[in-house]
């Protein structure tokens, strides 16, 4: 069992109340009543995460926890109404903790490079990725804007033009299939690279918080929280995983930190996984070395 | 494109049959996998599995398939309604002055167990043909007394289902089919003699039923010409938290509500009729036997279908096991040793104090109620010596040698589900599942009565015996 | 044409539930366009770009899931969204039913639609029930069991060739489906590259060089022991390359058995020569001139056939590590073994592996005993006695008899490897350390108190017991490779770094007076 760290807090000094704010197989989210995020338990078979609580059952199904339902903390145990205790006493403390930008780069372009065919091959088509197979309109229509506004975004941003790129990333917010919309996704994976400290980037920070900002009305509060922890650089310990592996693995690790990221939701790992790229090259380019 | 270029296309779903860390690896690999509570088909027995073999030629299963979905479909669709209380010697086919009918495979006086002979010399002395217990006992050695299985005779009876010609029987018609099913009265309480105890305030309760209770029951149906619809009032019952085997409170308050205007309007006295409201008062036991005929009525209209496997009776005599599959038609028995019961027991008695199975009452499991609507009647799970979780587990269990559910009478925790129906003789061998049976225990020695409740389990001899039979009929 | 719209507030579903529900969606006949979504503003937009929208789409909240169907009539509408509504509640009751427990192949089959493969590993005597049973229920089937009969096997064969399916054994310990390792089988890439195997080791052996060659795996098909024989008539094998031949991603095929009898090899042949992929064949001591006859790409050995396969696949030759021999090395153990020390003792869990190298040493040596040798004038006399060179595959029959794989239980070859180890006219013992999931969680680590033990003895003696181990793994396997290797270098043992090379090194060593 593990936890985020400012969650585990959170319950060991009680100032955890709320209420069951969406269930799924794998995970519940709770609103918490204090600051009106959303925090999340998981099943074994998720990993850690900003706001996250990963509990050892494989499957959340067993408990019938319904929406709604009352949550409390009590004796440092968080209590899903009488269905779930958790105590968390036991729980390794997990903190989303990004990796520096390195100062040699040439690790990181030959690592974007291969994820790039990687991704062709294996990426999950539907979001940000094309499908090359028959399409209805809908889907026509969605992959053309899709594509119309990240092509908008990844041009303000290789020139370093964070101010122009701030609406071309707004309206990607909420476009796209899914629980969490492909643009959202991409946003995350972006966010996640300017979040890299000794980045290029890394000084326009307030860029992600400005879009974040425009976000809540634009999506619903699963992807809104996902963003909003993006935007600071808190991300799911699979995202740091690839991310470390592109500025410093061998090919090895990338695959299998990639592989683990591309299993994320449907076409979602491989949104996020775009939207790294995305944000890498903005970095290489404003760094000077693309 | 063909399966195989669909499966490698497909997200891998895995049954994994035999060694178990298979499905561990596939955990591993976050590959969804079932794994299978398997054991050797017919214990491993050769002969069984060339006879399951043999069942599982296509063109047989065919056979097979439609005569177990006929078989199934009049279990469901039989309609059991109570029309009235006669005399056995009235009302039974083939009764006699000097027939004692008992639970169970046939048996003769000399295999009987403790309790069997209890309740038979107890009936002699209540019908007058012996002046005591002693001269009774030789009467019964003597030949002169017919022996029979109630099962033989239309009737069921619960326990030792000792059932002799003055005794007031339910008549349940079977409104779909037409054919009758009987069973006596209840005795209540404990020291009874279907439980093998027979001294004198046993008899002399006997002789009040039949003299005072029997003939008030009697006059209130025949003031109800339409009957009372006894499947309905099942549902309703389990619904209520009863499995209609062990637990019968529900299912008692509702059939006594039922009966109660009639029997307020015959013309016995009102305190015959406080009496015979105490007496259906004093335990919930009132209504098992009902439902028993109920289940009788439902499975004999679904006997001796041509290539059936389905099972039609599983009934005890205390010594042997015995079931009927409505594949063989008439009376082929096939049995095994009879088995323990494993329960709670009264205070005062140890497990070894226990006779053995016994009783016709495995009916009502036949036709889907007690052990296999267990998931009904999370009161009584202590008897299981379980959990809830283990109850509702027992029910899903059943679905694994059963042919269908009955969307009539249905499990609220599960869904509504159906009960469990059609017990499949080759899903048992095959499997090696074991249909579960809710029952009392009674005492091992005559004389004595009730001592506990629990569960048990058919032999499985019985049933592979009757594939055998199968297979070699079944062409 | 109409489009209609339902809004479900506050709706959740993750996204891949979303997806299957919405490609499910517009499978229902009927149906022209439906969209299962939530409701954003971007979301809603892109339906008024294409004609979708609608008034209740149009106040729909962003946590909102709307479904929006278009279609060429009311009813149909009406009758789509009761199909949609029938998708969304078989999601509900699937929830409850991971707790049933299934006692039979045909209930859990029944309970589980989308269940599509079965593995049995039962005792052989009821193995074929089982399979026959799965098939019936249109699952394809990995038959672990052995001790099937032949008839059983052809049996089953003919049904699942039938039927479209998979017939993978009996006997077969190895299969990669859809990047699944199942029962024995080492975690690889993906990739281009498709396996069709008869031989459980080879396939693993090969698997893992292409992965070592930075390569990958579609699919590996097992196809058992015997599918190559006559009676059998190769069935699996020949359904195994079809199917490879029509995989989108698969580019290149490899082929790994024993010869084959001489009519399955030529209905073999006659597949790979209209075969539209590359074919690269490794028949363990096979025929190269028939094979090329046919278009095919022959390999004479493990390490050579998984090269051949990746260069196919398009990877570019100057940039892999092909790991040649070391040949200083052997000339550094020649000089320490003694004239007396004349012999190999190759003690091998994985059959093909054992016959591979058996088959180096035979290029060179004419004593050559084992106890799986094919010529019975070298079969060894009595198993638990090695003669000369002798070369002993431990998951033989005759080894396992009433005891676990020695991929699982090492035992026997402990002691055996002990015994080898005293005998003073052994020069070299070759050992492979089977990795991957289903095998031992640490091979090499049950062998290291006796490879110490018999160093040690051999010091005191005073001469010198060259070792030889391969671990066969990746750095994917849940056993830790690097661990394995590491714990075989510090033992003083000298490490292959492949089956084919383990066989090289063996052989050399031993050659006297080159």
């Amino acid at each position: 069992m593990s936890g985020d760290l400012g969650f585990i807090e959170r319950i060991n000094i009680s100032s955890l109340t709320g209420f069951v704010h969406s269930t799924f197989r794998r995970t519940i989210n709770i609103q918490c009543k204090e600051n009106g995020e959303l925090f999340t338990i998981a099943s074994s078979q998720v990993d850690n995460g900003p706001n996250s609580l990963v509990i050892n059952a494989a499957s959340l199904d067993e408990f019938n926890i319904d929406v709604n339902e009352a949550v409390f903390v009590k004796n440092k145990m968080l209590f899903i109404s009488n269905k779930l205790a958790i105590v968390i006493d036991k729980a390794d403390k997990w903190e989303s903790i990004l990796p520096e930008y390195p100062s040699n780069t040439q690790n990181v372009i030959r690592n974007i490079k291969k994820m790039k065919e990687y991704i062709d091959n294996h990426g999950k088509a539907g979001g940000m990725k094309k499908k090359l197979s028959s399409q209805s309109p809908y889907e026509t229509e969605l992959s053309r804007l899709l594509e119309e506004r990240t092509i908008l975004l990844e041009k303000e941003l290789l020139n370093n033009r964070l101010a122009h790129a701030l609406q071309h990333a707004v309206s990607l917010i909420g476009l796209g299939p899914g629980l969490t919309p492909s643009g959202d996704d991409f946003l995350v994976g972006l966010f996640t690279t300017i979040n890299l400290r000794n980045s290029p980037l890394y000084s326009q920070q307030s860029f992600c918080e400005e879009v974040v900002q425009r976000a809540k009305p634009l999506t619903n509060e699963i992807s809104y929280m996902a963003l909003k922890k993006a935007s600071i650089g808190k991300v799911r310990e699979s995202i740091i995983h690839l991310v470390h592996s592109i500025l410093y693995g061998k090919e090895s690790d990338l695959y299998l930190s990639l592989n683990k990221v591309l299993n994320i939701g449907s076409s979602s790992g491989t949104d996020i996984a775009l939207g790294l790229i995305c944000g890498l090259e903005a970095n290489l380019r404003v760094g000077g070395q693309l | 494109m063909s399966k195989i270029n669909e499966l490698f296309n497909q997200k891998l779903n895995v049954i994994n049959v035999g060694i178990e860390s298979f499905k561990d690896d596939l955990l591993m690999q976050n590959t969804e996998v079932t794994h299978l509570e398997w054991t050797p088909p017919g214990r491993g027995n050769p002969d069984l599995i060339a006879a399951l073999d043999l069942l599982d030629d296509p063109a047989i299963i065919e056979k097979i398939e439609a005569a177990n979905k006929l078989a199934v479909e009049r279990i469901i669709n039989s309609q059991p309604v109570l029309i009235g209380f006669e005399k056995a010697i009235d009302c039974v086919p083939g009764m006699t002055k000097t027939t004692i009918l008992h639970a169970g495979p046939p048996i003769t006086w000399d295999k009987m167990n403790g309790p069997m002979r209890g309740a038979v010399t107890g009936a002699i002395v209540f019908e007058g043909l012996a002046k005591d217990l002693e001269e009774a006992a030789h009467l019964a050695a003597s030949g002169e007394i017919t022996f029979s299985p109630c099962h033989e005779h239309n009737c069921v009876g619960s326990m030792a289902g000792v059932t002799s010609a003055s005794m007031y029987m339910h008549i349940v018609e079977n409104k779909t089919y037409g054919n009758l099913a009987y069973t006596n009265l209840s005795e209540q309480l404990s020291k009874i003699l279907r439980m093998g105890a027979n001294d004198q305030s046993v008899i002399d309760r006997l002789i009040w039923m039949r003299d005072v209770f029997g003939p008030i029951l009697s006059e209130a149906m025949k003031l109800n010409p339409d009957g009372i619809d006894l499947r309905l009032m099942l549902a309703q019952a389990l619904h209520m938290g009863d499995e209609c085997h062990n637990r019968n409170v529900a299912g008692t308050t509702l059939l006594i509500q039922a009966l109660t205007p009639n029997i307020l309007k015959t013309d016995f006295s009102m305190d015959q009729k406080i009496d015979v409201f105490e007496f259906v008062a004093s335990s919930d036991y009132f209504s098992g036997p009902t439902w028993m005929a109920l289940a009788k009525c439902a499975l004999d209209a679904a006997h001796g279908i041509e290539n059936s496997t389905i099972v039609t009776t599983m009934a005890r005599n205390g010594t042997e096991f015995g079931i009927r599959v409505s594949g063989m038609a008439g009376n082929t028995w096939f049995t095994g040793p009879a088995q323990k019961v494993i329960g709670p027991m009264f205070a005062g008695y140890k497990p070894e104090d226990s006779g053995l199975d016994i009783g016709d009452s495995a009916i009502t499991e036949t036709y889907g109620i007690g052990g296999f609507a267990m998931a009904t009647a999370p009161a009584i799970v202590a008897l299981v010596g379980g959990t809830i979780e283990d109850a509702i587990g027992y029910s899903t269990n059943m679905k694994e040698i059963t042919t269908s559910e009955n969307p009539n009478v249905t499990i609220p925790l599960l869904n509504f589900m159906g009960i469990p129906t059609g017990i499949d003789v080759r899903k048992v061998v095959q499997t090696g599942i074991l249909p579960i049976i809710n029952t009392a225990i009674a005492h091992k020695e005559a004389g004595i009565g009730m001592i506990g409740a629990g569960i048990t389990h058919p032999p499985v001899e019985a049933y592979e015996k009757a594939l055998l039979a199968l297979s070699e009929n079944i062409k | 044409m109409t489009v209609q719209a339902i809004v479900k507030p506050n709706t959740y579903f993750d996204s891949v539930s979303l997806m299957s529900l919405s490609t499910k969606a517009n499978q229902i006949d009927g149906v022209e366009q439906a969209i299962i979504a939530m409701g954003t503003e971007m979301n809603k937009e892109v339906m008024k770009n294409v004609g979708l929208m609608t008034p209740e789409v149009e106040v729909a909240k962003s946590s909102d899931l709307i479904i929006v169907v278009k279609a060429e009539t009311d009813d149909l509408c009406e009758s789509a969204f009761m199909s949609i509504d029938e998708l969304f509640t078989k999601k509900d009751t699937s929830k409850g039913k991971s707790e049933i427990k299934y006692s039979t192949i045909a209930s859990a089959a029944q309970g589980i639609p989308e269940a599509n493969l079965a593995v049995i590993a039962v005792n052989g005597a009821y193995a074929p029930r089982e399979a026959r049973k799965a098939l019936e229920n249109n699952l394809h089937v990995m038959l672990f069991s052995d001790n099937v009969s032949i008839e059983d096997e052809i049996e089953l064969k003919k049904l699942a060739h039938e039927k479209g399916l998979l017939m993978m054994g009996p006997d077969c310990g190895t299969a990669i489906i859809g990047n699944v390792a199942l029962c024995f089988a080492n975690a690889v890439r993906k990739g281009s590259i498709g396996i069709v195997g008869a031989s459980g080791t080879g396939s693993q052996e090969v698997s893992v060089r292409i992965h070592e060659f930075g390569c990958g795996i579609t699919q590996m098909i097992g196809t058992g022991g015997r599918d190559l024989r006559e009676e059998i008539g190769g069935i699996m094998m020949l359904d195994g390359i079809k199917a490879l031949e029509e995989d989108e991603a698969t580019k290149v095929i490899v082929l790994i058995s024993k010869p084959p009898a001489p009519s399955v090899e030529e209905k073999v042949l006659a597949q790979i020569k209209q075969c539209k992929k590359p074919v690269v064949v490794w028949f363990v001591g096979g025929n190269e001139e028939k094979v090329k006859q046919a278009g095919g790409h022959f390999a004479k050995m493990s390490k050579e056939a998984a090269l051949k396969a990746v260069l196919l696949a398009g990877a570019e030759e100057n940039k892999l590590n092909k790991r040649a021999l070391n040949i200083p090395l052997i000339e550094e153990v020649r000089a320490k073994l003694t004239p007396e020390q004349k012999y190999i003792r190759g003690l091998f869990s994985g059959g093909t592996l054992c016959d591979e190298a058996m088959h180096t040493a035979m290029e060179k040596f004419d004593n050559v005993y084992s106890n799986i040798q094919r010529d019975p004038n070298y079969r060894l006399k009595d198993k638990n006695i090695s003669q000369d060179h002798t070369f002993i595959d431990f998951g033989d029959d005759e080894f396992t008899q009433g005891k676990p794989h020695p991929m699982i239980d090492p035992s026997t070859r402990i002691s055996r490897f002990i015994q080898e180890a005293k005998d003073p006219s052994v020069g070299v013992i070759v050992m492979d350390f089977v990795l991957g999931y289903g095998a031992h969680e640490d091979p090499v680590g049950a062998m290291l108190p006796a490879i110490m033990e018999v160093k040690q003895l051999a010091e005191q003696e005073g001469r010198h017991l060259e070792i030889i181990g391969y671990v066969l793994g990746t750095e994917l396997d849940p056993q830790n490779l690097e661990e394995q290797v590491e714990k075989l270098l510090a033992a003083g043992v000298t490490r292959a770094s492949s089956n084919q090379n383990a066989g090289l090194l063996a052989r050399e060593f031993v050659v006297k007076g080159e």
